[in-house]
């Protein structure tokens, strides 16, 4: 690959986490890919136009799953409404355009998910916590199209701004997204392909070791140690053999390109629950 | 053709109680939202709705106590947060939701519109909503290859549909958008369908722009012109959400008190929809959402 001016930039001096998690996002789209963003997903919005800025500028974004490749101006407050599919080349028809293109294989087979419940086997849950499915402790927003994604031989890009011990799950409580469900093969034993391949949190980069399944941490952060991944995540993860690395910071020319091109409005902060 | 005009008395009628209701709503867009208070100020109980991502319309409805049920992906506001009311019903059992992939639904929807038992997806497998599910079975694949999940077919009494025009016989079209497939699919399912339009026109101006119109009049049995008909929800590219009255809903939505008066204030006491459009900052407040200044 001929050198990249926007990722051989130096690392950023000032830099904040969601720019981190941005900058990693965005490394997991290559051209030649598809990918469409769903509601309240500013990072995903933001990383999908980091890459086309900088090493994938022939990575189509369906904004909304509605607009193929609009201007974007800067990410507005809602990644579900018009001003984010502006000046699009086509309305992509949800029914039959979009589903179609989605179902089909060929085409956006990668997915950012975003959920409140996440086990170590990449299972995801947005539907209920506790109590019974149809008297729940918490009610949660539904599953809308992750429960497709999930088993449609996607590949799945978790990203989590609020790494807790209460998101990050020994068993989620309702499988609403199908991940590696109990682990080894049981996905591909039930004819499933794809799967999760990344989780992107506030404290660390995880991934799945390759034959138990198990989450897997891959890096921490800068200025974030073991012990507090560790201490915020429901369960143990795999340890790499020989230390975790350090997470890549954010190049100054991605802080750049984030703060003043993709989302000067800030938006993205939106995702940090505040502490 | 005949003529389906008429007021937003008039068509509520064809909604009773009890009735399943598929409601266009994509979280904070395109809610036929004139309608559904309507159908609130006429009390209708027991209702079952069904849409993509329910927003404020399913909040409003849940909190004056109309439905007891939901078909469909998710419940969410989006930027405003969760539609409380809502969530609170499911928690204490009030309301049951059956909650489908965004494939399932449209795959019941399609099955009910097109006279089929089911039609399959290929989503969901592997997760825990097949299971407590009754409108949802694995299928063997009659021709030899991997199962199918089989989405029994869904047949709502009413569909409630809102459009940026329509002549005097329900002949519906819309304006360049985003075409989400509750206009598509729902309207085609449902027993009855009710639509409410920005605007009433002669049927030779749709004549203009054929490829636009998306339903034919003749699956419509009332349309009913509502100017901003789908405030406080966006309904491009006419106009922006209202994020200002979502705002006062959320904050009133934590307290039994502050959501009867909004309900008093917006829902109940404007005597029709042009009361309603004062109450909500009239003109000067649409002008800006026309602009898309929406906060």
């Amino acid at each position: 690959m001929a050198p990249d001016p926007h990722l051989d930039s130096p690392p950023a001096g000032d830099w904040t986490v969601d720019e981190l998690m941005i900058a990693v996002l965005a490394s997991c789209f290559e051209d030649g890919d598809q990918a469409c963003n769903g509601m309240a997903s500013f990072l995903p919005v933001a990383a999908l136009q980091l890459a086309k800025l900088t090493h994938a500028p022939d990575l189509v974004w369906l904004a909304g799953a509605v607009g193929l490749e609009p201007r974007p101006g800067p990410i507005p407050a809602s990644t579900l409404e018009a001003p984010l599919w502006r000046d699009a080349l086509m309305y992509v028809e949800q029914y039959g355009d979009f589903w179609t293109l989605a179902l089909n294989g060929r085409w956006l087979q990668k997915f950012c998910v975003g959920a409140a419940q996440l086990d170590r086997f990449g299972n995801a849950n947005n539907s209920v916590i506790g109590g019974d499915f149809h008297a729940p402790k918490v009610r949660l927003p539904g599953t809308a199209g992750l429960a497709d994604m999930g088993s449609l031989g996607k590949q799945l890009y978790y990203w989590n701004p609020n790494h807790n011990p209460r998101s990050l799950v020994e068993t989620v409580d309702f499988v609403s997204c199908a991940g590696y469900l109990g682990g080894g093969d049981e996905r591909e034993r039930l004819g499933l392909t794809g799967g999760p391949e990344l989780v992107v949190t506030n404290l660390c980069v995880m991934d799945f070791e390759p034959d138990s399944k198990h989450m897997r941490l891959r890096s921490v952060h800068p200025d974030v140690t073991l012990e507090q991944v560790l201490d915020a995540t429901g369960y143990e993860p795999v340890l790499p053999p020989g230390g975790v690395p350090v997470t890549p910071k954010p190049t100054a020319e991605q802080v750049r390109l984030i703060r003043e091109v993709i989302d000067p409005h800030g938006m993205r902060h939106r995702e940090f629950r505040r502490r | 053709m005949r003529v389906k005009q008429t007021t937003l008395a008039e068509a509520a009628s064809l909604v009773s109680d009890g009735d399943t209701v598929a409601l266009q709503n994509m979280a904070t867009q395109a809610a036929p939202m004139a309608m559904v208070r309507e159908l609130i100020r006429q009390g209708r109980r027991e209702l079952g709705l069904v849409c993509l991502v329910g927003g404020i319309a399913l909040d409003w409805l849940a909190a004056a106590g109309c439905m007891n049920r939901f078909i469909g992906n998710a419940v969410s506001m989006e930027q405003f947060g969760l539609a409380q009311h809502y969530r609170r019903g499911v928690e204490s059992g009030r309301i049951r939701m059956e909650e489908l992939s965004e494939t399932a639904l449209l795959a019941r929807l399609g099955a009910g519109a097109r006279n089929l038992p089911f039609l399959p997806t290929r989503g969901m497998i592997g997760t825990d909503l097949i299971d407590i599910n009754e409108n949802l079975t694995m299928l063997d694949d009659p021709f030899g290859g991997p199962p199918v999940v089989a989405c029994r077919a869904l047949v709502p009494d009413v569909a409630l549909i809102h459009c940026h025009r329509a002549d005097r016989h329900g002949n519906v079209q819309y304006e360049p958008t985003a075409l989400w497939p509750d206009i598509g699919i729902m309207p085609k399912a449902a027993r009855r369908v009710i639509v409410t339009t920005e605007q009433i026109v002669d049927s030779d101006v749709l004549r203009v722009n054929p490829d636009r119109t998306v339903l034919p009049g003749f699956v419509v049995d009332a349309v009913v012109e509502v100017p901003w008909g789908a405030h406080p929800t966006s309904f491009n590219p006419l106009y922006g959400y209202d994020a200002a009255l979502h705002l006062a809903w959320a904050a009133a939505a934590r307290s039994d008190d502050d959501v009867a008066a909004f309900l008093d204030s917006y829902v109940y006491g404007p005597a029709d929809h042009d009361a309603y459009l004062t109450a909500v900052g009239g003109v000067e407040r649409m002008a800006a959402l026309a602009r898309w200044e929406t906060g």
